[in-house]
């Protein structure tokens, strides 16, 4: 009995601080909390169906399959989030992608390094990603023009470089980076054959976490992350306020183009072969993402937060529909439906 | 009494598109502590000399001086360098950022570490803008949400946080309530008495005559004539804009000699 009384007691405690705390925030922060409960929310339910429905879904090989599968959308949606809250759009990512992870490939292939090479497949998506922001901010063009040019550029100098043939025999050390993993603990069974004991965290996913921090880190902390934010909003008002509107807009898209840059390598070096036609049509995953995650089209609107939890929706989708048999085409149409609600959800919220 | 020097003084400011003259000829100076209405229809070219002035424009022809100093005021960051700061009627606010965000904005407070210090930027806003209206709350909330009294606030704090001396006001109170504009106009008056000068944009006669000391008239980008508040009447204003000329048979209306 006495237990029941302490039990009702805490319980009332919890809701007096979640009451107090609730009343100290105002609209938007309100708002912000219900938006990410309900995003994280509907995350969680996705997995518990998914758990209930397929045996294979709730295991440490699968939760290692899909974040593994995450990484990509995630490392090109964080790009993509930072040229939105700008206002702009980028299409190119996936090709960039292509082009970076062909140029690494091609590169070890010519005698490179490894190192040096990746670091040059990097370097070039960063550079496509400063000519996307040279057309958007000096030649005045629409970003979504500006790259969809730079998609098919991409893409066309990846399949002529490498004459659209895969780039293979790149040596197991070029797969590294993709298929290592820290902390991978081993041990020898009594059959004489090696038993994983943890799998460990795979450097992709490392890779995602460490720039999801970064980039967000950029954003709340940095100047140049608050006149993203401010160039999104109103544009003109930055100007006369004194931000530098052309190079904001330049960081944004050199961003983008770096971080299609390590998942070009990271995902080349996860097939240990560079492939030109990798990575079609996923700049319009990275965008879903983005948008699923409270990202606003219009610029001014989102977060890095909000955009990983937008990665993984759209993962654990695919990979939970993969489970029970669904069809692609009918995974297709599901994730379709899901970027119409999630984004009517949000202009709900914010018509009010 | 000696008037006190002029803080800006701008002399023969042309500005031409291709063959039009935006602006032609236009003198003008603003001294502490006062307020200059300036008037015109759409397009006489009032807007354009105020960017000019405030650095959003290029000028083709004139010198301005700030403080006895020439200056070129090649840019928005030049023209707050010189004490300058304008407050636009709808552009001024990046509506999905924050009070203090705004207030700061292209001169954020940083730490020691070189990233932002909010900390410091709230409070600095929060003891800003209590200063000018003492009812801010929810300073923290989006602009968005925000009326436009409260944008206002915003903006002209951030003038008043910056240490202007010169503020150019285009229509403060066009999108504004009564109440509101009461506020506004309470403003410019600490404004006035801070000593620093203001050139207001207005359509409205009733304001200009509540708040300015001195008037000028644009017409066809040309100054058709600066005059003391109190020696002209309504009808003059009227005849200055539209006529871009005085009634003829006009004398000044001098209600400190009545």
């Amino acid at each position: 009995m006495s237990g029941e009384r302490i039990s009702t007691c805490s319980d009332a405690e919890v809701k007096g601080r979640f009451a107090r705390l609730w009343s100290h925030m105002n609209g938007d922060e309100r708002k912000d909390v219900v938006q990410k409960f309900a995003a994280v929310f509907s995350l969680m339910a996705l997995i518990v169906v998914f758990s209930v429905t397929s045996d294979a879904f709730f295991s440490v090989g699968n939760a290692m399959t899909v974040s593994l599968q995450t990484t990509s959308i995630a490392l090109l949606g964080i790009g993509v989030t930072v040229v939105i809250l700008t206002g702009g759009i980028d299409l190119s990512v996936g090709s960039v992608l292509a082009l970076s992870g062909t140029v690494a490939g091609l590169l070890v292939k010519d005698g490179w390094p490894i190192w040096a090479a990746m670091s040059m497949g990097v370097l070039t998506g960063m550079v496509c990603g400063c000519i996307n922001g040279f057309v958007v901010t000096r030649l005045r063009l629409a970003p979504f023009i500006a790259t969809l040019g730079m998609m098919l550029i991409a893409r066309g100098l990846a399949l002529q470089l490498t004459g659209a043939a895969p780039v293979s025999q790149l040596g197991e050390a070029f797969g590294v980076l993709g298929n290592g993993s820290l902390f991978r603990t081993l041990s020898v069974g009594a059959n004489g054959l090696p038993k994983v004991i943890f799998p460990g965290i795979p450097y992709p996913v490392l890779i995602m976490i460490v720039m999801a921090i970064i980039v967000a880190f950029i954003l709340r902390r940095l100047a140049i992350g608050r006149h993203i934010y401010a160039v999104g909003s109103n544009e003109q008002a930055s100007r006369l306020a004194g931000v530098n509107v052309n190079s904001t807009k330049m960081f944004a898209y050199a961003t983008s183009g770096f971080l299609a840059g390590i998942c070009g390598i990271v995902l080349m070096s996860r097939l240990v072969t560079a492939q030109p036609n990798e990575g079609i049509m996923y700049e319009l995953d990275a965008i879903a993402a983005a948008v699923i995650g409270g990202t606003s089209l219009m610029g001014g609107v989102g977060t890095i937060s909000g955009t990983m939890i937008g990665a993984f929706v759209i993962s654990i989708l695919r990979n939970g529909l993969n489970m029970n048999g669904v069809s692609s085409f009918i995974q297709q149409i599901i994730i379709g439906c899901v970027i119409i609600g999630a984004v009517y959800i949000d202009h709900l919220r914010n018509r009010r | 009494m000696v008037a006190p020097a002029p803080i800006v003084e701008m002399k023969n400011i042309g500005k031409r598109f291709g063959g039009i003259h935006a602006v032609e000829n236009v003198s003008v100076e603003l001294r502490p502590g006062e307020v200059v209405g300036v008037l015109g229809h759409n397009g006489a070219g009032k807007s354009c000399l105020m960017k000019i002035l405030s650095g959003a424009m290029s000028r083709t022809d004139g010198t301005i001086m700030v403080n006895g100093e020439e200056v070129a005021l090649a840019n928005p960051i030049e023209a707050r360098h010189c004490g300058i700061e304008t407050i636009y009627q709808s552009l001024a606010l990046a509506d999905h950022l924050d009070a203090p965000a705004n207030l700061f904005l292209g001169r954020e407070l940083k730490t020691r570490f070189g990233t932002l210090d909010d900390k410091r930027m709230e409070m600095e806003a929060r003891q800003a803008l209590r200063q000018l209206n003492p009812n801010f709350k929810n300073i923290t909330d989006t602009v968005l949400n925000m009326s436009g009294g409260q944008r206002q606030v915003i903006a002209i704090a951030r003038a008043i946080y910056f240490n202007a001396r010169v503020v150019i006001m285009d229509e403060p109170t066009a999108a504004l309530g009564p109440s509101e504009t009461a506020m506004v106009a309470e403003l410019i008056e600490k404004l006035r008495e801070q000593g620093i000068g203001i050139f207001l944009i207005s359509h409205d006669l009733n304001d200009v005559f509540d708040l300015c000391d001195r008037v000028m008239v644009m017409k066809n980008g040309q100054n058709v004539g600066t005059h003391a508040i109190d020696e002209v009447t309504k009808d003059d204003l009227l005849n200055l804009i539209i006529l871009g000329k005085l009634p003829d048979n006009w004398s000044p209306r001098n209600l400190v000699a009545s």
